[in-house]
């Protein structure tokens, strides 16, 4: 048994993967319903049966092969507790597999048009960010790297040394840190028990291939956090580091959300969709994702600004 | 703020925050009708003073800090019935003694090990996925303070963790139920 195996033990002893949980919270929910002071609106109950409805008319639709089960029948079979709970195990599977390495892949698609995409690879303390869209400059490829404390950038077809990460004005975008940070939090399972926790409406659907995927709908806060505050609005992150906007930066919106779970338990995906907009994580090479290596002929800014001004 | 919108900005609190304040209040109070009661009392103090509640993700940690103070008059209070507390606590460790795991019982016996602080701050940081930026601002202490906590936290619970699976420490009682596990914290 491995050192982790004692935290994966943890989450899974979490009171949110007890069978009865939503249980519970419906028994509050109704509780301050009923209290005289606070008269919550009833349309929250209502709206919540209109998502479960949906949700099995979308089940109802897909396509034949798929196999759909619907969460909360009746006549038995996996339930919303369950399905939650086999996310969460997941999520605790994929933390303990993508703890060393990994790659992640996002995608931001508007009207099925490829917007924004990078893929994230780690290993240790090292990241690689290369952007696979066209930026607005036009200019796509690898852009961001961090090998043994070292932070390198691409720029105009060469690698430059920026040094120590903690140089990166935090005014400029994402920073090193703040990558470092998205990728603990969404590979450390953070994210995906956040979703397990509060999806509602949960469908459960097998597309033949061996994986599981669940979807509901979660509200925008839950997975987009809120980082700070620019121009008095609130900027709120989706995972790896891109900014939400329309309904996503709305906390409260709710959002579709699906978690695609491997035949191996780890999950392979993470699709959240709102309007016309689809952003998409697609995980790979948990746990043996080659190591990062320090570009070659990478130039030391720093140096050669020195030595223009005769002092290096 | 009109009472509609009051009543909109209370049911998006929640919606977004509802299981969270019910999750902490059940590992918090142990019993399910205890957790019930005090995550009721904290929307009900969240409606009162819905005007002081933060926007966005700070209006969460609003609501564990207000959940802490609920269950610290909740467990004054109950000090009055503890015999009763007891009574019911022992016939709950038996009920849950049938639907634990063998690795749940590992979990709730190293979190009993762990210094009450120490499981309040490691049980914030991986059961609610609060950020020890979070965690300082519920507990009232210093980010720095709380990211030392959470440090030794995770290290002492491994420790105990794999001391007890490897039968380095004796577990205390065969079973025990979250309910006193957590009537510690």
């Amino acid at each position: 048994m491995s050192t982790s195996e004692s935290f994966e033990a943890l989450h899974r002893a979490n009171p949110r993967s007890n069978t009865g949980f939503a249980k519970t919270v419906d028994s509050v929910q109704a509780q301050i319903s009923t209290a005289e002071a606070v008269p919550v609106h009833p349309a929250g109950r209502r709206r919540a049966g209109l998502v479960r409805l949906a949700a099995v008319g979308t089940a109802l639709a897909v396509a034949a092969g798929v196999a759909a089960l619907t969460v909360r029948s009746p006549g038995g079979g996996p339930g919303v507790d369950d399905a939650a709970a086999v996310v969460n195990k997941a999520a605790a599977v994929t933390a303990n597999a993508a703890e060393r390495s990994g790659t992640a892949a996002v995608r931001i698609t508007h009207d099925g048009e490829l917007w924004a995409g990078s893929t994230i690879r780690w290993y240790d303390g090292d990241l690689s960010v290369s952007r696979d869209a066209p930026d607005r400059r036009g200019r796509a490829g690898a852009h961001l790297l961090l090998v043994s404390g070292t932070l390198y950038g691409f720029e105009e077809g060469h690698w430059v040394i920026f040094g120590d990460p903690a140089n990166i004005d935090p005014g400029s975008g994402t920073t090193p840190d703040e990558y470092v940070a998205a990728v603990r939090e969404d590979v450390g399972g953070m994210t995906l028990r956040r979703i397990a926790g509060r999806v509602t409406g949960l469908t459960v659907t097998r597309p033949g291939n061996g994986s599981t995927v669940y979807q509901g709908k979660i509200a925008a806060g839950v997975i987009a956090r809120e980082t700070g505050f620019k121009d008095g609005e609130a900027i709120r992150v989706l995972p790896f580091g891109y900014v939400a906007h329309d309904e996503a930066a709305n906390g409260s919106a709710l959002l579709d959300v699906a978690v695609t779970v491997g035949a191996d338990g780890v999950v392979r995906q993470i699709s959240v969709s709102w309007g016309t907009w689809d952003y998409t994580v697609t995980y790979g090479s948990l746990g043996s994702a080659s190591a990062l290596a320090a570009p070659k002929n990478a130039r030391d800014l720093v140096k050669e600004r020195l030595r223009a001004v005769g002092r290096g | 703020m009109s009472t509609r919108e009051r009543k909109r900005r209370f049911d998006a609190l929640f919606a977004s925050y509802g299981s969270d304040i019910v999750a902490y209040c059940t590992w918090r109070s142990g019993s399910t009708s205890d957790a019930q009661d005090a995550a009721a009392d904290v929307f009900l103090t969240a409606w009162r003073r819905l005007d002081e509640v933060p926007e966005g993700d700070a209006a969460r940690v609003w609501l564990y800090a207000t959940a802490r103070r609920v269950l610290a008059n909740q467990r004054r209070s109950s000090r009055r019935r503890q015999a009763l507390h007891e009574r019911l606590a022992a016939e709950e460790a038996s009920g849950a003694a049938e639907q634990q795991s063998p690795d749940e019982t590992l979990v709730h016996e190293a979190l009993r090990l762990l210094p009450a602080i120490d499981r309040e701050v490691l049980l914030l940081a991986e059961w609610e996925g609060l950020s020890p930026a979070q965690i300082a601002a519920v507990l009232g202490c210093r980010r720095v303070t709380a990211r030392g906590r959470l440090h030794r936290a995770r290290r002492r619970f491994r420790m105990a963790f794999e001391e007890l699976r490897d039968g380095q420490r004796r577990p205390t009682s065969i079973q025990v139920s979250q309910r006193r596990i957590h009537e510690h914290v």
